[in-house]
């Protein structure tokens, strides 16, 4: 039996997320050469950072979910329903904006607990859980708005005041805002009754359970957490563009997973870096802007996404089967 | 000890709690059909019996296929996706390097056992959490799909071209009235796989890994491959279901298929596979998959668009899932 | 005893950072059943996978019948004919009896398995071992016991030479040990060589030839059974006698107040009608056999599992307990039986787990007070003596007996009045046995009481003031410790009431 002397979540985390900064730092630079200067212009950080915007908040909001053990992958599909309703009851409806910005987190909240209502009070698996709540979402937002695709407003339009969460004149709020919240979840995460709880019935429910803890509750609050990022994720995507379709929002979830799991979170539960789903994010957005400069489709981002994720997690499980 | 009827060639526990609830299954198809039978008068209608079927052969193809990797208490979610990439492949084969459709056909189910292969060495070599890695490949196969055809959607060739002969593989006119013959291979599929999951080392070692992997690795069984096999397995009928999805559809789009996989792991659950393995049944997930066709083609009979009928097949996914919890939770009293 | 049948010499095997087996003998002859003692981490475990071919030796030699043999996986030692029963059962749940005992190894009659000739074959086996079990059930529906019992067959199904039994009487009721002792015995008159890892003294006393004790991976001594004494096997086992006499009679002060009283509890078939009281500053000893319903009673009580009916009254005061939440805000902690799964969350460290149970106190507004926590879980350290780095370290690096204290300081923090201790020793080596009862004690000096759930005799009569006896899930006696002996006790365990 090998004694670990550190810590060694500390460990891990710490050099992964060197790491990935480094791996950060190297993407920028290979593209850089490879658009032979092209990529440093100010809109394509600008259509980067609008990216990395709503995928950071689904990203901050499935790190919680996976370090219960637990997997969401409606995510995606939630932030457009939320996106749809409550752009709906603002054009439709005539709510005001700062309403129907409330609508939308409301929205999103909503099915998080609906989501860890079923699978901590009733043990559904929630990749089922996940499943069903992506399809009951891209329904229900197609009746919402009798399939009608919704716009949000310019910024000179009435209500658009809500673009200034976003940008004002050059300076990136959303950057600041989302570096906040990251911040705020970080500190949830690691320093409050709330993160504990999450963390260790991700690695050991029956045994919190038997310390007297309301694991349940704590499951449930895990996915509602999760819910609300995702609502105010469609805040910021509605900022960037504009006009959203009912039926779509698939992509999404694999991308927020990825930015997550590369962080360093793992997938078994009970392991989770605020900081490193931010890098990841990072990352994640860099290497769809990037892969655009370069001139490839949308298509390759897909399955460049997806071997990455694939190769992030192998490391992790290596990492842990050597420590074993 | 109570006395079960001994039934010697064994396998009688899993029918013990599978019966029930196939049976529950099958008392809810037939009390669908019903009420739609009556709801709707244009439901009544021969080709609305025979446009079910049509709309059925795709998603009972991979809901079959994946009931393998759900039984290892896996989960191959890249199905959906695998399936139009497949699709597209063979279609691009025919239609623009002038394949026959026969070897089209063929190179869709062989790109399906690839990728198969691809999600099995990921989750059993390599350990991925299965959701994991085949929500990767599922990725992967839209990208690959959509850049195979440029983009633009594919169309296999229709009845009247040379090559749409096996369009009648899944229909045929016979003096005017649409015979889906289709359905007399998805039985005799059934049937098959049935046999491959109770009666062989393939299946029975599936079911093994299932319930206690460690257990069976230690019993000298060599789990990875077997393991593998499941996902193959997946992979295989994803691509069957490609070439009934092709034979239906007349176009096959690009970007597509996500959400398929729920309808054909929906069916499987409903059907009686559990997510946590170990248990399931081929012709469990034969009735389960015909709730879920059921209710897609019959709601927009009573007024319901799709958007609806999504809501629903959810709604049904997450009660089927409940029942069998709330069923497990009582059994344990 | 015949000629020897599997020699392993001078085996040497290190991880790292970890020197397991130091020059490790063992010599196993045909016709003996030869023991195979040592505390926990004594490396007896490993010395088992070194020859199944689970791990590779680092040096040494593996003679089986008159030939070096090095076997590299499991199938490889049992199609050789060594073969391990092991302790965690590896069977697979939703197959049947047949189904396990062949798995690997299927009849096959064309393309596909005969089934039928597998339950026939299955049928006959159990016939000569005297076994009872129907080979067409699935195997999660039997008793752990049971299961047992389809995990020998399968080892002998394999035309075993050498059979290595790992702690297998731990899952075991009296009748099947019993049983088990049977097959044992037969197996020796066939001629095979068996080793029985095991830390029950009594039964290597019963049934073994010799005794082989390891101690921290080194090779200590053999004895012959029946030439030597427990005291013996103890001194070699840890260097020392600590070996007790069971305790003479309470120590609870006359007059002490009923701080629990349990009524008519009911909780399934293995909670039946159970009723009893507990004193301030008791032990009360839970005893039974496997399956008896101990652990299930208590479970019931502390709010883990549902309860059908029952009233239970903590100080006077009638309370309904429905979660652990309950049972915690009401002043009961319970350590349960199995810590890796229910006691600790491996991926936390010291600090983290101790204050588990009392997070509100380390609240600082809506913030942890970690200082305040690696501060309390310190002072338990120091209190416990807990052999760890530092507080940081995470559990899982800690050795058993030190991650059960662990779990009681967690208790500990919440200052439980009421304590159940369920198993509080199993796993653990004799020096750390002997830490937990001297806690035991100076927990029930400073007043509060405790139900202590063991299967050790020994225990059970060392510690306990009051003995109730359990059977099948009703309660069959309770005696005063100045009356009770090894044999009432088990006469009460294994009554049936009509």
């Amino acid at each position: 039996m090998g004694k670990i002397k550190q810590n060694p979540f500390v460990k891990k985390v710490g050099f992964n997320r060197i790491i990935l900064c480094f791996v950060l730092i190297l993407m920028y630079v290979l593209f850089c050469a490879a658009t032979q200067g092209n990529f440093l212009g100010m809109s394509r950080i600008m259509s980067a950072l609008n990216y990395v915007y709503f995928l950071g908040f689904l990203s901050l909001g499935v790190t919680f979910v996976i370090a219960t053990g637990g997997i969401d992958f409606s995510i995606g599909p939630v932030m457009f329903c939320s996106a749809l309703v409550s752009g709906y009851c603002f054009m439709n409806y005539h709510l005001p904006m700062g309403l129907s910005l409330i609508v939308s987190i409301l929205v999103g909240t909503l099915f998080g607990l609906f989501n860890g209502y079923l699978v901590a009070y009733w043990s559904v698996p929630s990749f089922i859980v996940s499943m069903a709540s992506m399809n009951i979402a891209k329904g229900l937002a197609s009746v919402f708005t009798k399939t009608q695709s919704v716009s949000w407003p310019q910024s000179s339009a009435e209500g658009g005041w809500y673009r200034n969460l976003v940008k004002v004149g050059n300076i990136p709020v959303g950057l600041i805002i989302f570096l906040v919240v990251a911040v705020i979840c970080a500190v949830l995460l690691n320093n409050t009754k709330v993160g504990r709880y999450i963390l260790c019935l991700g690695s050991n429910k029956e045994a919190v359970r038997l310390s007297g803890v309301n694991v349940k509750k704590w499951e449930m609050i895990a996915y509602v957490i999760c819910g609300t990022l995702v609502g105010i994720a469609a805040i910021f995507y509605v900022s960037a563009y504009t006009t959203v379709q009912p039926g779509y929002g698939d992509s999404y979830n694999n991308e927020a997973i990825a930015g997550c799991v590369m962080g360093g979170t793992s997938m078994a539960g009970g392991l989770a870096s605020i900081s490193g789903t931010v890098i990841g994010v990072f990352i994640i957005a860099l290497l769809q802007e990037g892969i655009l400069a370069l001139g490839f489709t949308k298509d390759y981002q897909l399955i460049i996404t997806g071997v990455i994720v694939i190769v992030a997690v192998c490391s992790d499980v290596i990492a842990r089967r050597r420590k074993n | 000890m109570s006395k079960k009827t001994a039934n010697m060639t064994g396998n009688k526990s899993m029918i013990d709690r599978l019966g029930g609830q196939k049976f529950i299954v099958l008392l809810v198809v037939i009390v669908l059909f019903a009420f739609f039978n009556i709801a709707s008068p244009n439901f009544r209608r021969y080709t609305t019996f025979v446009s079910i079927l049509d709309y059925s052969y795709y998603i009972t193809l991979m809901a079959i296929g994946v009931t393998f990797p759900l039984i290892t208490a896996g989960v191959d979610l890249s199905i959906g996706t695998g399936l139009i990439c497949y699709s597209l492949m063979g279609g691009y084969l025919i239609g623009f390097c002038g394949w026959p459709v026969w070897a089209g056909m063929l190179a869709s189910v062989v790109m399906g056992i690839l990728m198969g292969c691809v999600n099995g060495v990921l989750i059993a070599v390599l350990d991925l959490p299965p959701f994991l890695a085949t929500l990767c490949t599922c990725m992967i196969n839209r990208g690959i799909g959509s850049i195979i055809v440029g983009g633009f959607g594919i169309s296999w060739p229709n009845l009247s071209a040379p090559g749409g002969w096996f369009r009648n593989i899944f229909k045929i006119e016979i003096n005017g009235t649409l015979v889906p013959i289709g359905f007399l291979w998805i039985v005799i599929i059934v049937c098959i796989m049935a046999f491959v999951l109770n009666h062989t080392k393939l299946g029975r070692y599936i079911i093994a890994i299932g319930s206690n992997k460690e257990a069976t690795r230690l019993s000298g069984v060599n789990v990875k491959f077997y393991h593998i096999m499941a996902y193959v397995i997946s992979g295989f009928f994803a691509g069957l279901a490609a070439i009934s999805y092709s034979a239906i559809f007349s176009t096959v789009q690009p970007g597509t298929g996500a959400g398929f996989e729920l309808e054909a792991i929906g069916g499987a659950i409903i059907g009686g596979v559990s997510a946590s393995g170990g248990v399931g049944s081929v012709f469990g997930t034969l009735v389960g998959v015909f709730v879920i066709c059921l209710l897609k083609t019959g709601l927009p009979f009573i007024g319901l668009q799709a958007n609806w009928q999504q809501i629903i097949t959810g709604a049904v996914l997450i009660a089927a899932v409940l029942v069998d919890i709330i069923k497990k939770k009582r059994e344990k009293k | 005893m015949g000629d020897v049948i599997l020699t392993m010499k001078e085996i040497d095997k290190s991880f790292p950072g970890v020197h397991a087996l130091d020059h490790v003998n063992l010599e196993v002859r045909r016709g003996e059943v030869h023991a195979l003692m040592g505390e926990n981490g004594a490396g007896k475990s490993t010395l088992m996978k070194v020859l199944t071919g689970i791990y590779k030796k680092d040096s040494g030699t593996i003679t089986y019948e008159g030939k070096e043999v090095e076997f590299q996986n499991t199938r490889e030692a049992q199609e050789a004919g060594v073969v391990i029963v092991h302790q965690e059962l590896n069977m697979l749940g939703h197959l049947t009896v047949a189904q396990n005992i062949f798995i690997g190894r299927e009849f096959k009659r064309g393309l596909s398995i005969d089934d039928k000739k597998m339950n026939e074959e299955t049928q006959k086996l159990f016939a000569r071992m005297n076994i009872d079990i129907d080979p067409t059930e699935t195997m999660s529906n039997l008793t752990v016991g049971k299961q047992q019992m389809c995990e020998i067959a399968k080892a002998i199904s394999h035309k075993a030479k050498v059979i290595v039994f790992d702690e297998p009487s731990a899952a075991l009721t009296e009748t099947e040990i019993e049983e088990l002792f049977k097959i044992i015995r037969d197996l020796r008159s066939q001629n095979l060589g068996i080793v029985y890892i095991s830390h029950r003294m009594d039964e290597i006393k019963v049934i073994t030839d010799r005794v082989t004790v390891m101690r921290d991976g080194s090779y200590v001594g053999t004895l012959i059974t029946k030439d030597c004494t427990k005291n013996d096997i103890i001194n070699m086992m840890v260097g020392r006698v600590i070996y007790e006499d069971p305790k003479s009679a309470s120590t609870v002060p006359e007059g002490a107040p009923v701080v629990l009283k349990v009524e008519h509890l009911n909780a399934g078939n293995m909670v039946q009608d159970i009723s009893f009281e507990l004193h301030k500053g008791e032990i009360l000893g839970f005893s039974g056999l496997m399956g008896a319903g101990r652990t299930e009673t208590a479970r019931a009580l502390f709010g883990a599992d549902p309860v059908e009916s029952g009233d239970v009254y903590v100080n006077g005061k009638k309370v309904v307990i429905r979660t652990p939440q309950d049972a915690v805000k009401y002043g009961i902690g319970y350590l349960s039986e199995d810590r890796k799964r229910y006691g600790i969350v491996v991926q936390k460290s010291v600090a983290e787990n101790t204050t588990m149970a009392t997070m509100e106190e380390y609240m600082a507004g809506l913030f942890i007070n970690k200082k305040k926590e690696k501060d309390t879980a310190q002072k338990y350290v120091d209190a416990l003596a807990t052999k760890t780095p530092d507080v940081d370290q995470l559990v899982v690096n800690l050795s058993g007996g030190n991650q059960q204290k662990v779990v009681i300081a967690k208790w500990l923090t919440r200052n439980c009045d009421i304590l159940i201790f369920d198993e509080p020793t199993r796993g653990i080596d004799v020096g750390a046995k002997n830490e937990i009862y001297k806690l035991m004690n100076q927990l029930t000096a400073e007043g509060k009481a405790i139900i202590m759930i063991s299967s050790e005799m020994t225990e059970i009569l060392r510690m306990s003031d009051r003995i109730v006896v359990m059977c099948e899930g009703r309660k069959t006696g309770e005696l005063d410790i100045a009356e009770a002996t090894q044999e009432n006790i088990m006469n009460l365990a294994t009554r049936e009431i009509s």
